[in-house]
């Protein structure tokens, strides 16, 4: 049975996100209709936290909650699904120079993988990094979208896929309840458990899929170029 | 006061419930006066030749024009239900410039019955659907 998952969110433990998990899923059990998601994935921002448990909210909604980090590199940032205690003692998730390389092989070695987020970004995304440095090895998978993008980056993130062959995945990056779900990634399998998600995204079939809604156009108005003499 | 619907009491806010969008054209004197007004006489909020030397597109509106305009799509809604802001804050996520039309948009995304009060998903888009300021509010309601 296809599992719907949003594979990147921040709630109110990652500094820039004031969304509770409960009311991210209260949103999506109100929005069903438009946000059909069988759960999503918490990517705090560098951090893990083992012990925060949303067994019951998950209960409650029935909606899963998965756990997984954002952290920063040396290549921009990257979603580390998969977490252990291996993989939580060898990086300092909180260091923001992270080893690329180091981290994609040695997640994979612990029994996790790393997905490069919002690589169509500029600064902290692969696109840019891949212009002055070796594309990384051992990449399997990298966020085609991403429901934070700038106009432009997700389009940058196709053609990297496109050149380097990866398989592409969805997430909504939210920061706010309203956003949640809004991009994600719909898998052939069933996933129930982090342990699935990690062979899934290893080994699977999967897509990104869009549910953002289509929005009217607004007139685009022609800036007056001004300069002002002080005098 | 804009167009926007208004809410009378806390009973009748809903979960989801959408506040906008209300679109407008912010002019690039509308963000020169403002920024005069609040003793920011820098050329990037007054002049596109000024703001390029600093390395800018052109004029930028001032970061507490665009919280302002998000406080006033809030105390619209609120109107005359006696209710306040109690908290607001804002992210700063793409430069947003004078001369464009921008979309202020907001929705319900929690309530705390106890409190009386409910949270409050915010943004500023552009033309091309970009959510260039991104923030929450929290409104309480009198008993």
């Amino acid at each position: 049975m296809p599992t719907i998952l949003d594979l990147h969110s921040h709630s109110e433990a990652s500094e820039d996100s004031r969304a509770p998990v409960e009311a991210y899923l209260n949103w999506i059990k109100l929005r069903r209709q438009h946000l059909p998601l069988d759960g999503i994935v918490l990517t705090e921002h560098r951090q893990w936290n083992p012990d925060s448990d949303y067994r019951a909210l998950e209960d409650k909604y029935q909606i899963m909650v998965l756990k997984a980090a954002e952290v920063e590199t040396d290549y921009g940032h990257m979603l580390v699904f998969g977490v252990n205690d291996d993989i939580a003692s060898r990086f300092d998730f909180a260091n923001v120079y992270l080893p690329a390389q180091e981290l994609i092989d040695e997640v994979a070695r612990m029994g996790g993988i790393v997905v490069p987020c919002h690589p169509g970004r500029p600064n902290v995304g692969l696109f840019e990094h891949y212009q002055r440095k070796p594309a990384l090895d051992n990449v399997i998978a990298v966020e085609r979208l991403n429901g934070g993008s700038r106009k432009g980056e997700n389009e940058r993130s196709a053609e990297l896929i496109a050149k380097f062959g990866y398989k592409a995945t969805g997430g909504s990056d939210s920061h706010l309840v309203s956003l949640i779900g809004l991009c994600a990634t719909r898998f052939e399998a069933d996933v129930k458990t982090i342990e699935d998600l990690v062979r899934e995204l290893k080994t699977g079939n999967y897509e990104p899929v869009d549910f953002r809604p289509k929005r009217p156009q607004v007139r685009r108005a022609e800036p007056v170029e001004e300069s002002e003499h002080r005098g | 006061m804009s167009n926007l619907a208004t809410i009378d009491k806390f009973e009748n806010v809903q979960i989801g419930a959408a506040i906008g969008p209300e679109q407008m054209f912010l002019s690039k004197e509308q963000a020169r006066r403002y920024a005069r007004a609040c003793g920011l006489d820098a050329p990037r909020f007054t002049d596109d030749e000024g703001a390029r030397k600093e390395g800018l597109p052109g004029m930028i509106v001032p970061g507490n024009m665009s919280l302002g305009l998000l406080t006033k799509l809030v105390t619209d809604w609120i109107g005359q239900s006696g209710a306040r802001i109690v908290r607001i804050g804002t992210t700063y996520r793409v430069l947003v410039q004078p001369d464009h039309t921008i979309s202020l948009q907001g929705f319900v995304t929690h309530t705390y019955p106890e409190e009386r009060a409910c949270e409050i998903d915010l943004w500023i888009e552009n033309e091309d659907g970009e959510r260039m300021v991104t923030g929450t509010a929290t409104v309480q309601f009198p008993r």
